[in-house]
């Protein structure tokens, strides 16, 4: 069973990835826990030490506790599986990576809306936690029905282990799969194109796929500018995609990335 | 509801007039169809010289022929029913046969009026106490209407309620409406999912930020929208976007889908648009424009 980390804040974006983790359980096999930390202050110190300083952490957690308490209990309906969430104080970053790698969580899952400048995402990727984490990691943009998901691929070199990672997650899902090869071009020259015109790459992944008995429904390659692509790309109930760490801002892979307004799934490279 | 459509014998008017058929249909709205038109003393005598009548008359029965072709003759809320002669008290102690049509659930009202259009158009709102004013327009370009240039822009920046610009045949893919007040009516949440009905598109929710974050207040109203919207099946998308960066997201957003803006008070939106600036994002937009006020 899949052991998967949901961070919840008393807001917008982790009500969407609260709802949407939940959709997750009922297709794929997987225990859902659920993290919050609290923050001491912006420079992430707590006043005084010993008895002060944790008679002022529990005043904190329990402001904390209170707040979550209401988020699960305004999504107990569509989750009513999760338990009580870990409170936690501290370094947000810290906090959640080391419950990461203390209890070897398989899978991390966080919103973070939608949007229009792609600096939000970037910051993120480039983010102590992203840059340590040791699993995959979902980011929820928005709520959307997860009926069908999409992994895009690269190339070739990297077919057999993002195959793995994606096998690990989705082992016995029901979920219908496409796969998807993206060529970048300047906009207005959008073009699809299916299962006859795919190129060396696609055909080693669908292979790889179909031995571990995933019959991808579509393989297509997709031509366009990254904003294009990632409009397409929306009709997906998540997309799935390997990612470097080292990514830069302005390359289309990133651009893609941040255009694409459904959950995306990153195994990191 | 009560929906003005302002028509003049342009081809965008025929498609504004369709649109209001669909959405009068989901919405029983009343509505009034409005014609201006030059001045003339005997509407039945030809208006020039060259013996022609007034240009709009036949146009505006074609209009209310074509709202009217929308509906089942049986199922139509417009449709006068039953016509007899009956004694209807006229006052007190008075009673005349007057020939009364009974049935019609719901008001189509078709006006010609005289005299500036602009003005003409907004006093027919106000005195119908107008939910909408919906009128069509030239999808490229600015917006010419007959003897007038820029009517709907003009007539958007000085309206008082919400105002529909319908762009001549374009492909609504996504509304997109932009969020940043604290107060939102229920009416225009209503009006949103009027218009992602009658044009069976997407919606896209643009909440708007201080370049770190939401107000709390509207992201809690963000939440409530889209819990609403999601109650109705209807596919709804967020997209946060910077208060800087909100001019750039509207250009780029308004080449491909219909923009709907609330126009409160208290909105950024109605500080960058303010009355009698609206025109510029009319212009620039090839498809639809809502402006929600």
């Amino acid at each position: 069973m899949l052991r998967t980390l949901v961070y919840l804040d008393a807001d917008l974006a982790s009500s969407i990835a609260l709802r949407y983790a939940c959709q997750l359980t009922q297709v794929i096999d997987m225990k859902l826990h659920a993290v919050h930390v609290e923050e001491p202050d912006h420079d992430g110190h707590a006043p005084g030490t010993g008895w002060v300083r944790r008679t002022w952490e529990s005043a904190m957690l329990k402001t904390g506790e209170f707040e979550i308490a209401q988020l699960i209990k305004a999504e107990k309906s569509s989750c009513p599986m999760l338990g009580a969430p870990k409170m936690l104080v501290g370094d947000r970053e810290n906090e959640i990576l080391r419950e990461i790698q203390r209890e070897s969580y398989d899978l991390f899952v966080e919103g973070s809306l939608h949007s229009f400048t792609a600096k939000k995402l970037y910051d993120k990727i480039h983010s102590r936690l992203y840059r340590h984490i040791p699993c995959p990691v979902i980011v929820v943009k928005n709520l959307v029905n997860l009926e069908k998901i999409a992994l895009i691929v690269r190339d070739e070199i990297e077919s057999k282990k993002l195959v793995s990672m994606f096998l690990k997650i989705f082992s016995g899902a029901k979920l219908n799969l496409d796969l998807i090869y993206c060529e970048f071009q300047e906009p207005g020259k959008l073009s699809s194109k299916g299962k006859a015109d795919v190129n060396g790459t696609l055909n080693a992944f669908e292979k790889i796929l179909i031995e571990q008995n995933w019959h991808p429904e579509d393989c297509r390659k997709i031509q366009g500018a990254p904003e294009e692509i990632g409009d397409v790309l929306r009709d997906y109930g998540m997309v799935a995609s390997p990612l470097h760490h080292s990514i830069s801002k302005k390359s289309n892979w990133f651009q893609l990335l941040s255009h694409i307004p459904s959950p995306i799934l990153i195994f990191w490279q | 509801m009560r929906i003005l459509v302002a028509v003049d014998q342009h081809p965008y008017s025929a498609h504004a007039v369709k649109d209001v058929a669909k959405l009068a249909g989901n919405t029983w709205a009343d509505v009034t169809l409005v014609g201006v038109g030059p001045k003339v003393t005997d509407i039945g005598q030809p208006s020039n010289k060259a013996g022609k009548k007034h240009p709009l008359t036949e146009e505006l029965r074609n209009y209310r022929r074509n709202f009217l072709d929308h509906f089942e003759k049986a199922e139509s809320p417009y449709e006068k029913r039953e016509c007899n002669y009956e004694f209807v008290e006229v006052k007190r102690g008075v009673w005349e046969e007057l020939y009364v049509c009974r049935g019609a659930r719901k008001d189509l009202k078709i006006l010609l009026r005289s005299g500036n259009p602009v003005k003409e158009i907004l006093a027919q709102s106000q005195e119908d106490d107008s939910d909408l004013i919906a009128m069509g327009c030239y999808k490229a370009g600015d917006c010419q209407w007959e003897g007038a240039v820029n009517l709907p822009q003009k007539v958007a920046n000085s309206a008082a309620c919400s105002v529909l610009v319908i762009k001549e045949e374009k492909k609504i893919r996504k509304i997109a409406c932009c969020l940043d007040q604290e107060n939102i009516s229920q009416k225009s949440v209503e009006m949103i999912n009027q218009m992602v009905t009658l044009y069976q598109t997407e919606l896209e929710i643009v909440g708007l930020t201080d370049g770190t974050k939401l107000k709390p207040m509207v992201e809690k109203n963000l939440n409530a929208i889209l819990k609403y919207y999601n109650a109705r099946q209807i596919k709804a998308w967020i997209k946060l976007v910077d208060a800087v960066s909100l001019a750039s997201f509207i250009s780029q957003e308004a080449r491909r889908s219909m923009m709907a803006l609330w126009m409160g008070e208290h909105s950024l939106l109605s500080k960058m648009f303010p009355r009698g600036k609206v025109d510029k994002l009319i212009q620039g937009s090839e498809s639809s424009v809502l402006l929600l006020r």
